[in-house]
């Protein structure tokens, strides 16, 4: 997922001159302010998995990698959010998302738009529209009929409680709207990918958002970031300790509303003079009968992946060139 | 429509302007440097919408790499491993065009993002603004060559007004010697200019001086011609055959037997003329042979009063002891031994002004002449030049002056220029347009160096020629050697590949590193060419000429070696009268001296006459041949008598 942080452009400056004629006493904040990736409130854990190969979690050698092994992905899915606080009324944040999404299909080793689903990129505005009492429903329902969807950031939660009117948790609010709609983008494009049975998608991400994404033979989710890991004990000792070109068992991961599937830990890069998770992705695919010999054949797969090097993002040592690829497209076009 | 192939890009680091702009294309698109692509901008202006033609000069490829470190850490430095990588780098094509025309044209805007599309034959005619003199009925269009790019295949034509005058004239041909690229050039736009050039301008003729090999010796005679360069032919409306009139021309050999030209083979010799010029002729360009050193003041005047008094004219001074009528150079040595005689028989040191000393320096200068100039000039005044005055339309005359020294071939250039003008000021040329083809320009006109008479000549045809219908068409190897108002005031320019050191030099630093990059690799048959109504140069390739290739002819018909002299007679005179034998000559000319022979060769070679063998018969003094007396018959000497001692 590429989160950009460029600064204003036409898109912003329109959606701003919409707001100024429709919100009096809008301040607007100079070039437009980006708003940073929001970390995870939930801290890092460690979780326990079900072992699917073997007994316990242990570290597998990919066999027979090769300079020559010939990767199966035939695409490569990823999205994109930008998010820009545009003003604010009183202190009340007024918040632009762009989002957009794109399947890069391989063709004869260069990387093209999938023709079948076209690129996705939707923009809406994210206003608390119980504090901004000058937004009346018509003003709302104008806004929403012109190219500006209007998602109201300020509705209760599951317990019925409002959020505060400190802007800070109001753009907390958009952004994890914003990020929602993001990955529902991405699932989309997935689930269209899956459902005419083409060649294996590599999702910079997790599979599992989606009953049908998850238990597609299709679908290879690729994850970079490890808030959470799937191991405990001397399980992490092992993950910890992988060496490039050395995966670990098969786990079963079962979050909490989403579809269970089968993952393991990769080591694509030599760790020596890093940290430990340099080079280490997690790798999700729907549930199978022979885990062992699906894990082999995906972990060929994705250590092929890693050249060309990713460079110059910073990722590189887990970014394949392919998700690279989508991150600059989607940054070209929206 | 075709599809687009590209995009105009521009940033702030490198934006359009109304000359140049940038646009990148697919990685297999069918352009490069020199390609002719058309923008449609996105936005009409004033209703219109606007449209830009520009040719690709410069070009760039790069991938999203930061550093190429990145490549050889990627694939562990090992290079061979690089093509197992499953993703190939994004890579762009990004090229940068000088804009060759804007429609419209006012008001001029930087050139606007819209869509690239490769121009097809009607956007070349627009972007080169040939539209404006390709008008039917009206047309003075004449075909260069084939741009090609992609599925485009579009003529290229020069405008005549500005090829031959009087808007702008000349023609100068660049490129490194060896790939008979120049005379290949010239020979086909001759082909071209002959087919194309419009009747309603009148007739047309050329002159082209060939200065060395036989690349020029062939031009009646049919050459190879592949398919390829017929098709170009038939595309350019150009037959693919020989000059139908062709006339050579080229001085004996110092002996006098052959002529020296690589065309004296017997088979080609019907329309070979022997140049040779007398005392008149060579007089009023003496100073072409006369360095500075040897003519000072005293010496110039000495001869214009020899030009002026004594030349053609009967002559008595009272230091003389005959009547002089000086008619050849001869005469004119005859002259000089006269008046150095007198004025040693009257102790003087001078006459009429003139001192011994001086006059004795002038005629060692001019005697010698006739010595350096062997075969051109001739002791006894025949005269056989070209035909001032009946030059005839759509023919090609060839001065073959290859195999003479230095001062031979300035005598040569300056006269016939000097007299092609006279002419032509005159208007009674025979035509009304004439092309002189001047190769080995670094030669005649150098950038530096003395300022010779030729170079002067050359300065002066470039400079006011075309209001007289003279035209210049030069070729040399180094044209940053060549003087600038030379080709300064070539309007077209014409440039094969060329020399690397050449292209470093000033002249060249208007073009792109990457179009200087294809100048130095172009193939044979290709031309870079610049013409007053092209904003840009443009690459086109031209047919191969549909003549004998000047090494092709040289094995073909071998040049003649010296015979003797009866048949040197022989192969002179069969070309007018095929019944002439070898036994008929040597009847004809045995009880002659070689001089009296070799006159009377000149004189039916000249006259050219109905009845070769009577005329040439004819110029022999009349000799009664000597008749051996019948010996007498010895008397019988009596025997004696066996019987009879004193019988008697």
């Amino acid at each position: 997922m590429l989160v950009s942080n460029s600064g204003p452009d036409a898109a912003s400056r329109a959606a701003l001159n919409l707001l100024i004629e429709k919100l009096p006493g809008l301040s607007p904040i100079d070039g437009g302010s980006s708003a940073e990736p929001m970390t995870s409130a939930d801290p890092p854990i460690l979780r326990s998995a079900q072992i699917v190969e073997g007994s316990s979690l242990r570290a597998v050698k990919v066999p027979d990698v090769a300079r020559d092994t010939v990767s199966g992905f035939g695409a490569f899915l990823d999205g994109a959010q930008k998010i820009q606080v545009l003003g604010h009324q009183h202190g009340i944040p007024v918040v632009l998302g762009t989002i957009s999404a794109a399947v890069r299909v391989r063709v004869n080793r260069r990387l093209v738009t999938w023709g079948h689903q076209p690129p996705r990129v939707e923009r809406a505005m994210y206003l608390p529209l119980r504090y901004l009492p000058a937004l009346r429903p018509d003003v709302v329902a104008a806004l929403a009929k012109s190219a500006w969807r209007v998602v109201d950031t300020s509705t209760a939660d599951r317990n019925g409680e409002y959020p505060s009117m400190h802007p800070a948790v109001l753009v907390e609010r958009a952004i994890r709207a914003v990020d929602q709609q993001r990955e529902e983008l991405e699932d989309r494009l997935a689930e269209a990918w899956c459902a005419l049975g083409e060649a294996p998608l590599f999702i910079d991400g997790g599979i599992s958002r989606t009953p049908g994404v998850a238990a597609s033979t299709c679908a290879v989710g690729v994850i970079k970031s490890h808030r959470t890991l799937y191991v405990e004990g001397d399980a992490l000792k092992v993950v910890m300790g992988l060496k490039m070109g050395e995966r670990s068992s098969v786990f079963r991961v079962s979050p909490r509303s989403r579809s269970a599937v089968l993952s393991w830990y990769l080591r694509q890069r030599a760790a020596g003079g890093h940290d430990a998770m340099w080079g280490l992705v997690r790798v999700e695919v729907a549930e199978c009968d022979r885990p062992t010999e699906r894990a082999d054949e995906i972990s060929r797969w994705v250590l092929a992946e890693t050249s060309p090097l990713a460079l110059p993002d910073g990722r590189w040592d887990k970014m394949s060139y392919g998700i690279r690829d989508c991150e600059e497209f989607l940054r070209a076009i929206s | 429509m075709s599809e687009a192939l590209g995009r105009v890009v521009a940033t702030e680091r490198k934006p359009n302007t109304p000359h140049e702009f940038h646009f990148w294309t697919a990685i297999d698109s069918p352009v490069g440097i020199g390609t002719i692509v058309r923008v449609d901008g996105s936005h009409p202006m004033d209703g219109q919408i606007p449209h830009i033609y520009g040719i690709i000069v410069e070009g760039f490829s790069y991938t999203d790499l930061q550093s190429p470190m990145h490549d050889v850490l990627g694939h562990d430095g090992l290079p061979t491993t690089a093509g197992y990588a499953a993703t190939e780098r994004a890579e762009i094509r990004l090229y940068t065009a000088a804009v060759l025309r804007q429609m419209p044209e006012e008001p001029l805007q930087p050139v606007p993002m819209g869509q690239v599309f490769l121009a097809d034959e009607r956007d070349v005619q627009v972007a080169l603004r040939m539209d404006s003199y390709l008008r039917d009925g009206a047309s003075t269009g004449i075909p260069v060559g084939v741009y090609r790019a992609g599925a485009t295949d579009a003529v290229i034509y020069l405008d005549a007004d500005f090829l031959l005058g009087p808007e702008a004239a000349h023609l100068n041909i660049t490129g490194v010697s060896g790939l008979a690229t120049k005379t290949s050039a010239v020979e086909w736009l001759l082909a071209s200019l002959f087919k194309h050039f419009p009747e309603e301008k009148g007739s047309i003729a050329a002159v082209c001086f060939n200065v060395k090999g036989p690349d020029l010796c062939y031009l009646d005679q049919p050459g190879h011609i592949e398919e390829a360069d017929k098709a170009l032919y038939e595309k350019l409306e150009v037959e693919p055959e020989p000059f139908d009139k062709v006339q050579y021309f080229a001085p004996y050999t110092a002996k006098g037997l052959t002529l020296n030209t690589f065309r004296n083979n017997e088979a080609l010799l019907d329309n070979v003329v022997p140049l040779t010029w007398g005392l008149r002729e060579v007089l009023q360009f003496a100073e072409v042979l006369l360095n500075k050193d040897d003519v000072d003041a005293k010496a110039d005047a000495l001869i214009d009063f020899i030009k002026e008094n004594i030349v053609d004219k009967e002559f008595r001074d009272p230091v003389l002891t005959k009547t002089h009528k000086v008619q050849s150079f001869a005469d004119l040595d005859a002259w000089f031994r006269d008046v150095l005689q007198g004025m040693e028989r009257k102790d003087g040191e001078s006459w009429r002004t003139h001192h011994v000393a001086t006059i004795r320096k002038v005629r060692n200068r001019l005697s010698n002449i006739s010595t350096r100039c062997a075969g051109l000039v001739t002791d006894s005044g025949d005269v056989s030049d070209l035909p001032f005055g009946s030059f005839e339309d759509r023919t090609v005359y060839v001065v073959d002056v290859a195999n003479l020294e230095e001062d031979a071939q300035d005598l040569i250039f300056a006269r016939i220029v000097s007299k092609l003008r006279e002419h032509l000021e005159r208007r009674d040329l025979g035509v009304k347009h004439l092309v002189v083809f001047v190769d080995e320009l670094n030669k005649y006109a150098p950038g530096d160096g003395a300022d010779t008479y030729v170079r002067k000549m050359l300065l002066d045809i470039a400079e006011r020629g075309r209001y007289l219908g003279l035209v210049l068409f030069s070729a040399q190897q180094f044209r940053s050697q060549v003087h600038r108002r030379v080709v300064g005031n070539s309007g077209t320019a014409l440039f094969g590949r060329m020399d690397p050191d050449e292209l470093t030099t000033p002249g060249y630093a208007v073009l792109s590193p990457a179009t200087r990059t294809k100048l130095a690799t172009l193939e044979k048959g290709q031309l870079m060419i610049r013409h007053p109504h092209f904003t840009q140069p443009i690459f086109v390739r031209f047919p191969r000429p549909s003549v004998m290739q000047g090494r092709e002819g040289a094995e073909r018909y071998p040049q003649a070696s010296d015979v003797p002299l009866d048949a040197a007679i022989l192969r002179a005179l069969r070309p007018l009268d095929p019944t002439i034998t070898l036994s008929w000559v040597q009847e004809i000319t045995a009880l002659f001296t070689e001089e009296e022979v070799l006159k009377a060769r000149n004189a039916t070679l000249l006259a050219r006459p109905a009845n070769v063998k009577g005329y040439f018969e004819s110029q022999f003094r009349k000799i009664i041949p000597t008749q051996t007396p019948p010996r007498p018959m010895a008397a019988t000497i009596k025997t004696a008598p066996e019987n009879d001692p004193y019988g008697f």
